[in-house]
């Protein structure tokens, strides 16, 4: 194996920012606070190297800043903008979902737009209903988008290297429970994770796990439990929502004849009810049973530590919906 | 008004002329698709901007090829004006695959060609402040001594963007002009009813950039300030906010009845074409207006004549690569 190192997920997005940044004059970062280091600590020394003319702090601005993105994006730059939560996406909608998504097609243009919107998702203890959204499911829904969401620390730079290099616009979530979380990293500059591949965690025959960005663990810790009773899962890690490795999961679940979507967003008409009616157009007939979610509650997310946690999947709800899809 | 240190400048004979050439063509476009759209289907609105033209014409005469444009989408005096043909612009309105947008359509225009800076439209209005602020920091960034410039109408001036964008637009000095083309309406509501001030440029103020206001009919008045706005922002002194008084001659759209407006509203229209006009000689108006409506006329009837665009349209451009 190349040479890793412990690092935490933040810090591995900033270490793909610093190289990609030598290399690419026509690279910068903009969002509140990322000249001090950002608020979860991604740009930490960025300014320091590059200097606060590529380093840009902005003011309260969300729409501004998406908007900027797509300005800057057109006129052959690619910028970097840290949107600071999920949820501000839809202050910034119309930048983000009518501007990125669609200038160039509604221009009728076959030009690159290269941008990386970052949006920290996910609960983070009592941060509320307007701080916690996983709002990746709304890139699905305009097409023009890419759409990441990656579970480990290597991912995270081995994903943003490759929204450095892609000439489309993409919603790069960063998962907040994992952003202090150190993982094995490639030391490797370049360290690369395509964009459109998942990968399989654990490989099992029993029942295909579908998930992503922060149920990735509790999905692997649920396996290692239902071993024990002899249930073997396939933990599935998409770490793209757009495109969906299709030919990955297909093949997976025509193979286990099982599957489960497990995701931290709300359920009504998250990503796991566009992954579900997929594989049943798909799979049908290879399926033994119906194809399970388990998923955020349809709730806005309380503030409080307690009652938010309740909103969740645990791995204790993951167990108990594998074993209802394993044996009926 | 800032003019202590920018010399006046007025474009020269042949600058003027061409200015007239392309306001020419503007009106003939205009005239071209009041009647289409009398007499045809047609997909999505049109926004006549007959007897508007002067403001497009004019600030884009004063803008360099590469300057970035921005603009909203009543006529096409601004595509037209930064040096776009007619052919795809027509073509475009006709829904075919000669258009600027490949056949998929301007009802609302979506023209654009960056080879010329015609950046394009947000048919979501105001959602080109930032847009031009991130063209005008890459120019920055990038040192080219481009300016960008975002072109909008009176009731857009009060969207959320407009703040957001200038707020930081002046105060990284970014070259940015802001355009407004104060038509005093917004579809059927008069500005005065939902604006706390008449002047756009008032704005300005709080930014402390400045604000200048100018006849809007006049194309030349309108080029000397858009002049005098760019020099500063090359310069590195920042944007400014350029207020144009125009005459919105029509309905909001083509078909609208206007039964929101007295019925003598037109008495004080001032052609911006006749105005223009009186600078040159009248056999020069007239040849220059001829050809633009030959022009126009071949344009048009070779779009007519071209095949609806092929149906896997829908599926060109969504992504790169
Ligand atoms: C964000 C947004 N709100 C509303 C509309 C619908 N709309 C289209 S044109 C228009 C009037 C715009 O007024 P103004 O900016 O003064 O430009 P004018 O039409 O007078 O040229 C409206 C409300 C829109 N396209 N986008
Ligand atoms: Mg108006």
């Amino acid at each position: 194996m190349a040479d890793t190192n412990s690092v935490t997920y933040n810090a591995a997005m900033g270490q793909a920012l610093v190289s990609a940044m030598r290399k690419d004059d026509s690279i910068f970062v903009l969002g509140q606070g990322v000249a001090t280091g950002g608020w979860f600590g991604a740009e930490k020394g960025l300014a320091d190297e590059f200097g606060t003319d590529r380093v840009i702090d902005s003011n309260i601005s969300e729409a501004f800043e998406a908007g900027l993105a797509a300005g800057a994006a057109i006129a052959g730059m690619k910028p970097v903008i840290n949107m600071g939560f999920g949820d501000f996406a839809l202050i910034a909608g119309d930048e983000i979902f009518h501007k990125l998504a669609k200038w160039r097609y509604m221009h009728g243009l076959n030009v690159p737009m290269s941008a990386v919107v970052i949006f920290p998702i996910g609960t983070m203890n009592g941060a509320g209903p307007e701080h916690s959204s996983c709002t990746e499911v709304l890139g699905m829904h305009f097409p023009g988008l890419k759409v990441v969401v990656p579970s480990t620390a290597a991912d995270a730079k081995g994903l943003m290297c490759a929204a450095l290099r892609e000439p489309n616009p993409v919603l790069f979530h960063s998962v907040n429970t994992l952003s202090f979380q150190r993982g094995d990293v490639p030391a490797d500059d370049d360290y690369f994770v395509p964009i459109g591949k998942g990968c399989v965690r654990r490989a099992g025959t029993s029942a295909t796990v579908l998930t992503y960005g922060s149920m990735v663990s509790p999905s692997l810790q649920a396996a290692e439990q239902l071993a024990l009773e002899g249930i073997d899962l396939e933990v599935i890690d998409l770490r793209s929502l757009v495109p969906i490795d299709w030919p990955l999961v297909l093949e997976s679940v025509r193979r286990t004849n099982r599957a489960m979507v497990v995701h931290e967003a709300m359920k009504t008409a998250g990503p796991g009810a566009e992954i579900a009616a997929h594989i049943q157009e798909q799979a049908f007939f290879d399926l033994e049973s119906p194809v399970l979610r388990v998923a955020g509650k349809d709730v806005p997310l309380p503030q409080h530590g307690y009652l938010e946690s309740l909103c969740i999947p645990s791995t204790a709800e993951i167990v108990a919906a594998a074993r209802q899809l394993c044996l009926g | 008004m800032n003019d202590k240190d920018v010399s006046r400048s007025t474009p020269g004979a042949e600058a003027v002329a061409l200015m007239y050439r392309r306001m020419a063509i503007t009106r003939a476009i205009e005239i071209c698709m009041a009647k289409h759209v009398r007499n045809n289907r047609f997909s999505g609105w049109w926004h006549p901007g007959e007897g508007q033209e002067a403001a497009g014409i004019g600030a884009t005469a004063a803008m360099q090829q590469d300057d970035y444009l921005f603009y909203q989408g009543r006529g096409c005096s601004w595509a037209i004006g930064k040096g776009m043909a007619p052919a795809p612009i027509l073509g475009d309105l006709l829904g075919k695959p000669s258009g600027a947008t490949g056949g998929k359509g301007g009802g609302v225009p979506h023209w654009s060609d960056y080879s010329i800076g015609v950046m394009g439209e947000g048919a979501t209005l105001g959602s080109v402040y930032p847009l031009a602020a991130g063209a005008a920091l890459a120019a920055r960034l990038r040192g080219t001594g481009q300016v960008a410039l975002a072109n909008f109408g009176d009731g857009t001036a009060a969207r959320g963007t407009f703040h957001e964008t200038m707020v930081h637009a002046a105060a990284w000095k970014l070259p940015l002009i802001y355009f407004c083309e104060n038509n005093e309406w917004l579809v059927g509501t008069p500005l005065k009813q939902v604006s706390p001030t008449e002047n756009i440029a008032d704005y300005a103020a709080g930014y402390h950039i400045p604000g200048v206001i100018v006849d809007g009919q006049d194309a030349l008045a309108v080029y000397q300030v858009t002049t005098e706005a760019i020099a500063r922002a090359r310069a590195g002194e920042g944007p400014t906010l350029i207020e144009a008084k125009v005459f919105r001659k029509h309905g909001h759209y083509a078909g609208d009845p206007q039964h929101y407006r007295a019925s003598n509203y037109l008495d004080t229209y001032r052609d911006p074409l006749d105005l223009l006009g009186t600078h040159l000689g009248d056999d020069q108006a007239a040849d220059l207006r001829e050809q633009a409506t030959a022009d126009v006329q071949s344009a048009y009837e070779a779009a007519l004549a071209e095949a609806d665009p092929e149906p896997d349209t829908i599926f060109k451009d969504l992504y790169y690569g």
